[in-house]
């Protein structure tokens, strides 16, 4: 009798250990009834609401590229955002974020996942920013209780982002369905649990009105390294990867001895031009790559797309000068 | 909490079943006090037999206020407030800044809208209001305040209706839509505009300057030249996209059935309840079911509008007036 009732328990332990919610320190109580058992209950899941949504409004960014715009969230001081792969684009992309408080900071895209829908973003400008903390110990449940922000439509300073909340009412490992509506804009905004901890990204919308995915904060924790080294994750949807051979720098060269490439023609207009590359320099390195001859150049090139963002070393005048420039379409 | 983990082990995903949602049967039970409002001083009004807007009691004697560009060209209105039906129903005064509309019918001893003190609410607050209805029964909606008290500017701006063409002879006008504030004031096609707001008009950009910064509701006076006579009229203006029509958005399209009239409102205050363009024209009540607003616009997928309970008492008051004074003049005219 004894050994049986010690074997439940360790059972117990053991499921209690993966999944039990009650290890969580700052759980909402409510969150472990089925159903609000009555007004009171849901008065302290509007308390909770109201005491963590400003910290979170302070962090949601609007992000701001070519015709577009979308959502994200600071996650960190010195302003690493996180996004939807389908809002940030592709890597190494030019974004204007908006904060809450309406001042603009440029930012550019580092890498992302186009097969789950998750990305990263940096901010440029000199922080600390507003952030928030991140469930990283994956504890939200089927059935708990959420709120989502993002700058709906666009950025609206008189509105402010708009704050829907629902309970997660699906939960998949790689998305989380929510019944906190979202519309266009809202992509890459943050979904929140009642303690303020951010779970998840917002990524798309079905028919009903019921149906709003997000992507889960353990997809981006497993990916963090390669997100936060600029790479491209996968082959679709919710980005095209570049494709290679496209990109276009503009520039003439020969190969004038000594190891050298000389710059001998400037096209009009192109990439080159604008950022400055004259006729007679030398080019030395690109990428950080030293380049012995006009071929390894161009092979290295050639794997190029357009809109990438290369940086070349520059031999003008006996000195060196590195210029960091984005390639056109071929 | 065992049967869930294997759940989604087997299936790879778990589900929340449609009661425990947000908007499911089990939250609609905890809502008794709001949907008794609902049943005792909400309207619900057809068309019909159409559902076509809700509405709230605001005079024992049957009068009842709901949102005007939803019921103002309807037929056959009637009213369904708690159990009873009632018919014929008439429109009996509208406020077009705030696209509300005060109806009459024949009633005696009504519960009128129990108020709140003030709609000083934050965001994150709970409100209800009207879902679906059956015989018996109202069904609440469940949602938050969602963002910021304020106005909302009217899409493309707020417009006298006429299309003008630059002629040799001056400013002439082009189309007028029927539904125009100008229609209504009697301009039509080929009049000549001399005067707008009292100014001198002799170009488009004139008119353009006029215009700018005008308000949804806005009288505007025009002077016009007709077979050689000078009329001078007032125009209320209506916003640009409610007159000639807008192309839908994409998040247009992603919203389902939004209001025809979304936008030109002095203030609201704006939450996330999930309803449609049927929804609207009722209370927004909170969990004590008291009224702290006008549900007056679902603006799309994600945001629906709500007039505040201050605005809403002035709306009331001054329909009501308005209302008092038409029948005094019907009275008085002469048969």
């Amino acid at each position: 009798m004894k050994t049986r009732a010690l074997v439940f328990f360790l059972g117990l332990l053991s499921v209690a250990f993966a999944q039990d919610p009650q290890r969580d320190p700052k759980r909402l109580p409510v969150n472990d009834k089925k159903v609000p058992a009555g007004v009171e209950d849901m008065l302290a899941i509007e308390a909770a609401l109201k005491s963590v949504l400003p910290p979170a409004r302070n962090a949601t960014v609007c992000l701001e590229l070519g015709q577009g715009s979308g959502s994200g969230v600071i996650i960190s001081a010195d302003g690493l955002i996180l996004t939807a792969a389908h809002v940030s684009g592709g890597v190494a992309k030019d974004i204007t974020a908006i904060l809450a408080d309406g001042r603009k900071v440029k930012c550019e895209s580092l890498g992302l996942n186009s097969e789950t829908d998750s990305a990263m973003v940096k901010i440029l400008d000199k922080g600390p920013f507003p952030f928030v903390e991140l469930d990283k110990s994956d504890f939200t449940r089927l059935g708990d209780w959420v709120f989502s922000l993002g700058h709906s439509g666009g950025y609206d300073k008189d509105r402010g982002a708009g704050v829907r909340l629902g309970r997660l009412v699906k939960v998949a490992d790689s998305t989380l369905q929510s019944d906190c509506t979202l519309i266009g804009g809202d992509s890459g905004g943050p979904l929140f649990d009642l303690a303020g901890r951010l779970i998840g990204i917002h990524s798309r919308v079905g028919q009903r009105l019921g149906e709003n995915m997000h992507v889960p904060i353990r997809e981006f924790v497993r990916h963090w390294d390669d997100l936060a080294a600029g790479k491209f994750i996968g082959e679709g949807p919710f980005a095209e990867k570049p494709k290679k051979g496209t990109g276009f720098l503009g520039i003439g060269t020969e190969d004038s001895g000594e190891g050298k490439i000389r710059v001998t023609k400037i096209g009009r207009e192109s990439p080159a031009e604008n950022a400055g590359i004259k006729v007679g320099d030398f080019i030395v390195a690109i990428d950080g790559k030293k380049l012995k001859d006009k071929e390894a150049m161009q092979k290295y090139l050639k794997d190029k797309a357009a809109d990438e963002k290369i940086t070349i070393l520059l031999l003008r005048e006996g000195k060196d000068k590195e210029i960091i420039l984005r390639l056109g379409a071929r | 909490m065992l049967t869930v983990c294997m759940s989604s082990f087997t299936q790879g995903y778990e589900t929340l079943e449609s009661e425990y949602r947000s908007n499911g049967s089990l939250m609609h039970g905890l809502l008794e006090r709001p949907k008794q409002s609902l049943f005792e001083f909400s309207a619900v009004i057809y068309s019909g037999r159409e559902e076509i807007a809700y509405g709230i009691v605001v005079e024992e004697t049957g009068y009842v206020i709901s949102k005007a560009s939803e019921v103002i060209e309807a037929d056959d209105l009637k009213m369904r407030i708690g159990a009873t039906q009632y018919e014929p129903v008439q429109i009996v005064a509208t406020d077009s800044a705030w696209d509300v509309c005060l109806l009459k019918t024949k009633a005696t001893g009504l519960k009128v809208a129990h108020f709140a003190d003030d709609s000083q609410v934050d965001q994150g607050t709970w409100v209800v209001t009207n879902g679906a209805t059956t015989r018996r029964e109202r069904w609440p909606q469940l949602g938050i305040i969602s963002a910021n008290a304020r106005e909302i500017r009217a899409e493309g701006g707020a417009v006298l209706g006429i299309e003008i063409n630059e002629g040799k002879s001056g400013l002439e006008i082009g189309e007028v839509p029927e539904k125009s504030g100008a229609y209504r004031a009697g301009l039509r096609k080929g009049d000549k505009i001399i005067k707008i707001a009292d100014k001198k008009i002799s170009k488009r950009d004139d008119v353009a300057d006029i215009m700018k910064d005008r308000r949804v509701g806005e009288k505007i006076s025009v002077v016009y030249l007709r077979n050689g006579k000078q009329v001078r009229v007032e125009v209320e203006l209506m916003g640009r996209a409610d007159t000639f029509g807008a192309q839908q958005s994409r998040n247009d399209t992603m919203s389902g059935d939004y209001s025809k009239r979304r936008s030109g409102f002095p203030r609201v205050l704006q939450h996330d309840v999930q309803g449609n363009r049927v929804t609207v024209g009722g209370p927004l009540l909170d969990l004590e079911g008291r009224c702290i607003g006008m549900n007056i616009a679902r603006a799309n997928r994600a945001e629906s509008f709500a007039i505040p309970l201050e605005e809403l008492r002035d709306v009331i008051s001054r329909l009501l007036t308005q209302a008092m004074q038409n029948k005094a003049d019907a009275t008085d005219a002469p048969r």
